[in-house]
């Protein structure tokens, strides 16, 4: 019997970071596609790195950023009492950071085709922005929210370089699919590879096929 | 009811400045594409922000620049019914309409939903989607979801221009009629002329983010006070000349194409002098071309010209002439009516005698004419 923790895990890490990656990212999205600010084009950059970074960098980063040496690593572990590096909420992080471009892409896309007017005309119809937003501005690019949670998904499922670096390779713990593939090859268990190579290829397949089915348009 | 404002807004390659305010209950304002009547409705309802000026909706400020009064768009209760419609297509025309009704118990909204669906003939229609409807069905569904919030001020964004001619004129009679039932102020956006005749007893005519004249209709049409407005107004027949002569109501205009035309000077013309340079004209349904057979009435025995008819053209109910005048290069456009096209038997090349009459030249003093 194979140990299935590895796939656990990796359900497990990327559906948070997921999670934080559609919140976080729909105000990100939102924001680029509804307001002018200074310092826009520094902030796509920025949320765009992780999309042409190295994966090792970016958990370099993280690892500096959220280990005891930085203020904010120990703002968390002494304050709030999170210890982050070399546990599986490491693994959530480096997940989210890496696929949270892919969320953002295609829902700033989608947010910036829904028609202005008809925001506009249901702002006339006395709606708050809030109102707007649930009622017009989602409901119409909910498509391209959904197609890029799927992939931001996939993303997090995938995510190898930076989850080793800030989360590290410990068996039970924060070993998910990509470093226990990792770890078969280098121990040379052949059949385990296999067997978790077949699964990530397949999923990643169908998400492709199913996302591009879900995003052909309907109005 | 009334909207009043005055606004400046400064874009890259154009700019608005312009101010006036309606009392009447349904006012048009007409400009030829690209005149900012679409950016107008937008400043005024608060889309884009004007960089000066005031707004104000039956004496309440919704925007002032001075006193930093900008009022949400949500609490303007402006009508405002898009070019495009702008129906929410993931909703059927019952959630549509609905949809600016806020604050009503159920059962209350679907009666009044239906109440104007009745109203709009959109009845059976209420479980489509937009996309299910015809451009004149879509038209009044906007128009229903617009009302349904009980605006203060109604806008309508050249609400006909999407539509086929027969459907138009349906839909323009319809509007009288729902205006009729509820009569809020109404700002009317066209680019049509015989839409601004139909639509409006006042009538804006713009140009270039400016205000060219406001107005009565009739005044607007037979007295144009600028150069543009006669041209845009379809008052094709346009001439400078200089005045000669005053003589009590009358003044003679010299132009070297025409020579000598008289013209009758209205009560806010006295200012007009001997020497005084001016644009005149004369609408083309006021020319009149005199029978050969008749003896010529004294109405008409001022400005007699002999011409040539260059060419004919039918539209409808009436027929479009292009005369030039005997040995001169002045031409005038002439409308009459299909019955005295016949009676006439005009035809290409035939010599024919009009007459201008003296009540129907507009003149514009130079001085008042903007560049």
């Amino acid at each position: 019997m194979i140990d299935l923790f590895p796939l656990y895990l990796t359900l497990k890490v990327s559906f948070v970071a997921t999670f934080f990656s559609i919140i976080i990212g729909l105000c990100l999205a939102w924001l680029m596609a509804r307001r002018e600010f200074y310092g826009k084009g520094v902030l796509d950059a920025l949320i765009m790195q992780p999309l042409v970074i190295p994966p090792t960098v970016l958990g370099y980063y993280l690892l500096v950023l959220l280990g005891r040496a930085s203020p904010l690593g120990r703002f968390l572990e002494d304050t709030l009492g999170i210890t982050l590096v070399f546990t599986w909420k490491a693994a959530v992080v480096a997940a989210f950071v890496a696929s949270l471009p892919l969320f953002v892409r295609p829902a700033r896309a989608a947010i910036e085709g829904v028609d202005k007017n008809l925001e506009n005309a249901a702002r006339l119809l006395g709606k708050t922005e809030w109102d707007v937003l649930k009622t017009i501005t989602i409901p119409l690019a909910w498509r391209g929210i959904a197609a890029g949670s799927i992939i931001a998904f996939a993303r997090a499922t995938g995510e190898f370089g930076a989850t080793l670096m800030v989360a590290g390779n410990i068996p039970g713990i924060t070993q998910t699919i990509p470093i226990a593939i990792y770890d078969a090859v280098q121990m040379g268990n052949t059949n385990l590879a296999n067997i978790l190579v077949g699964i990530i290829t397949l999923f990643s397949f169908s998400v492709i096929y199913f996302v591009n089915r879900f995003t052909k348009g309907r109005y | 009811m009334s909207l009043s404002f005055q606004l400046k807004k400064h874009f890259r390659d154009f700019s608005i400045d312009m101010g006036f305010s309606i009392e009447e209950n349904m006012a048009v304002l007409f400009g030829p594409s690209g005149a900012g009547k679409s950016l107008l409705l937008n400043l005024i309802s608060g889309i884009i922000k004007p960089d000066k000026g005031f707004v104000r909706i039956e004496e309440r400020e919704v925007f002032n620049s001075e006193t930093g009064i900008n009022v949400p768009i949500r609490d303007r209760k402006i009508g405002y019914l898009f070019q495009d419609y702008a129906l929410f297509p993931h909703m059927t025309v019952f959630e549509n309409i609905a949809y600016g009704i806020n604050s009503l118990p159920k059962n209350k909204i679907k009666t009044k939903v239906e109440e104007l669906l009745d109203l709009m003939r959109l009845g059976g229609l209420e479980h489509r989607f937009p996309k299910e409807l015809s451009g004149g069905q879509k038209q009044r569904a906007a128009l229903a979801r617009t009302l349904a919030a009980e605006p203060r001020i109604l806008l309508l964004d050249e609400p006909f221009s999407a539509l086929d001619y027969q459907v138009r004129e349906k839909l323009r009679a319809d509007l009288l009629l729902i205006h009729q039932k509820y009569p809020i102020t109404t700002f009317f956006v066209t680019h049509d002329l015989e839409e601004a005749f139909v639509m409006g007893d006042n009538i804006a005519i713009i140009n270039n983010g400016r205000l060219e004249q406001f107005g009565a209709r009739e005044d607007v049409f037979y007295k144009p006070k600028t150069k543009n407005v006669a041209k845009f107004l379809g008052a094709r027949n346009i001439f400078s000349g200089r005045v000669v002569s005053l003589n009590g109501a009358t003044a003679v205009i010299k132009n070297p194409e025409l020579g000598e035309i008289k013209a009758s000077i209205r009560h806010d013309e006295e200012h007009l002098e001997v020497d005084d340079n001016i644009t005149f004209g004369i609408r083309p349904e006021e020319i009149m071309i005199i029978r050969p057979d008749k003896p010529i009435d004294k109405k008409v025995q001022d400005n007699l010209l002999e011409g040539e008819v260059l060419t004919t053209l039918g539209k409808g109910a009436s027929h479009t002439i292009y005369f030039k005048i005997q040995d001169r290069d002045a031409t005038f456009k002439i409308e009459i009516p299909n019955f005295a096209y016949r009676k006439l038997k005009l035809s290409k090349g035939k010599t024919i005698t009009v007459s201008l009459k003296k009540e129907s030249i507009w003149i514009i003093p130079e001085k008042q004419v903007k560049v």
